[in-house]
């Protein structure tokens, strides 16, 4: 390809912005005096490039961006890689030939980046680019147009909001084990054992839905993750394919689903573990999920949770917290249903949960509205 | 505690496991509650059964109840709202409500109660005593999010 290019301009004709166009009508003058107040006033800075990557054409923008001035970089006569690009962040030469945006030239239109720049004054500043070739009549390229951004301030607020995100992952799991520890302080010596133990269980089990739920920012948490998470005897087990079969499609969920799924599981685990299916050696747990369209763009998970081959099941004479949350608390929250079953083969359990739209009440204020 | 005995209650609160909370404190206040999770519940249920109390969870995830509020206003059932955030977390408007601080706890929450009962009506901030009318259906009529504080 670099054989079929010409070059866009000589460098003579280069000397002044489209000064090829001044040649001609009244009407080509005034054709670049709009462009040149147009390539001026923006905001965005661009880079006009030879087939030999030599720039002959910066816009204002562009002269501010990187401190240098058309004229001087006409006058060295190299590749504005060698200008603009010739170090890496790490103190290291950047020669040409490693460079993507070089090894980018673009036959496609539109291809975009991210890259680090060296300004004039040696400072490094971060860059979102837009490269286009030019194609001559006969679709030849024979250059580049090279729109670049400065985008620290963007790196700079992502970086505030890991930092951000991070300080929030330390607070909720300190504030957990905060209430795990007054808890345990509260209540030593005035309640059984056996108690503390349940309550332990479920906070281990918020905290799991939490960790499953930093790993997406808190934007969302995967449906398969949550489920295992759930299901796993401790946080560092897997969970036992001996005892579950786990069948159904991933999906991503928004927090509250996630969190209160995951508590729905950790009943039903406990339950099974105490009297059900996973009180025997032998008893098996098929927890199997289905997603299907409710209404434009939104879906309806349906998990069932079967147990069998477990002593045999008498319907509780009194409900706890497992199915007041479950029955009660879950179909209200989310708008679904929930039905467990003391069948005496095995308890079963349909949950039918509408999947909320991902997101939260002041989303759009804080991150700015996303393009449609 | 003899003067919430019996008396109708709408919580409202999105969370599972601290709704179970909220409404045990209220039965053991000796209410009657009616749960709703989710804001369209809880308009359906303040326009359709009388109450004599709110309790008003602020945020529910994807939406604010101040479009319940806005009713509760409007049919002069006293209320309050239960948030994190303490008074100035708030709108404008809504900040003559008293705001029962979470976590929960019985006694601030039966305090509360009891002195609505008694006191009457929150006031709208800067309002004339008179609530004014209610907008609410306007969110369901036009699609777009009605927003009392930036009518008034």
């Amino acid at each position: 390809m670099p054989n079929s290019r010409q070059p866009l301009q000589s460098k003579a004709a280069a000397n002044t912005p489209l000064e090829s166009l001044r040649r001609g009508s009244g009407q080509l003058f005034e054709t670049e005096r709009r462009l040149n107040a147009v390539l001026n006033n923006a905001s965005v800075s661009i880079f006009l490039m030879d087939d030999r990557q030599h720039c002959i054409y910066m816009n204002r923008a562009a002269e501010t961006l990187t401190g240098w001035t058309l004229a001087e970089v006409l006058a060295r006569d190299c590749p504005l890689h060698d200008i603009v690009h010739h170090t890496y962040p790490d103190g290291r030469p950047f020669p040409l030939e490693e460079c993507a945006i070089d090894r980018a030239f673009p036959e496609n239109n539109q291809e975009r980046g991210e890259e680090v720049f060296v300004h004039r004054d040696g400072h490094f500043f971060p860059v979102g680019f837009t490269a286009s070739p030019i194609r001559d009549d006969a679709a030849n390229i024979i250059g580049t147009i090279i729109e670049v951004r400065d985008i620290s301030e963007e790196k700079a607020a992502a970086e505030r909001q890991r930092l951000l995100i991070n300080e929030l992952n330390h607070r909720v799991k300190n504030t957990l084990a905060t209430v795990q520890s007054i808890a345990a302080q509260t209540f030593r010596g005035q309640t059984e054992q056996a108690v503390r133990a349940v309550f332990d269980a479920r906070m281990a089990a918020l905290s799991n839905a939490h960790n499953v739920l930093v790993e997406d920012n808190w934007e969302s948490a995967s449906l398969f993750q949550v489920i295992e998470r759930a299901l796993a005897p401790h946080l560092l087990a897997e969970v036992d394919v001996n005892r579950f079969r786990l069948e159904g499609p991933d999906a991503r969920l928004h927090p509250k689903v996630a969190v209160t799924l995951a508590m729905a599981l950790h009943e039903l685990m406990t339950n099974a573990a105490k009297y059900g299916a996973l009180s025997v050696p032998e008893g098996q747990v098929a927890v199997t999920w289905s997603l299907h369209d409710v209404d434009e763009g939104r879906q309806q998970l349906d998990l069932s949770w079967e147990e069998r081959g477990g002593p045999a099941v008498a319907p509780p004479t009194r409900k706890g917290f497992g199915s007041r949350l479950i029955e009660r608390q879950l179909p209200m929250e989310f708008d679904g249903a929930a039905v467990i079953t003391y069948a005496p083969t095995g308890v079963t359990c349909r949950l039918e949960i509408p999947l909320t739209t991902l997101g939260w009440v002041g989303q759009e204020a804080v991150e700015g509205r996303r393009a449609p | 505690m003899t003067v919430l005995l019996g008396r109708r209650v709408l919580l409202v609160e999105d969370e599972s496991l601290v709704a179970m909370l909220a409404e045990d404190m209220l039965l053991d206040l000796g209410c009657e509650v009616a749960i709703a999770m989710r804001l369209n519940r809880a308009i359906d249920l303040v326009r359709s059964e009388a109450f004599d109390l709110a309790v008003l969870d602020v945020n529910l995830g994807d939406a604010h109840s101040y479009p319940v509020a806005d009713l509760l206003f409007e049919r002069g059932t006293p209320f309050l709202f239960a948030t994190g955030y303490g008074q100035q977390g708030l709108e404008g408007t809504y900040r003559g409500v008293p705001v029962l601080q979470k976590p929960y706890q019985a006694e601030p929450l039966e305090h509360l109660l009891a002195r609505l009962l008694t006191g009457g009506m929150p006031l709208r901030e800067g309002g004339t005593g008179l609530p004014p009318p209610c907008r609410c259906q306007d969110t369901q009529a036009g699609g777009n999010r009605f927003r009392a504080d930036q009518v008034l």
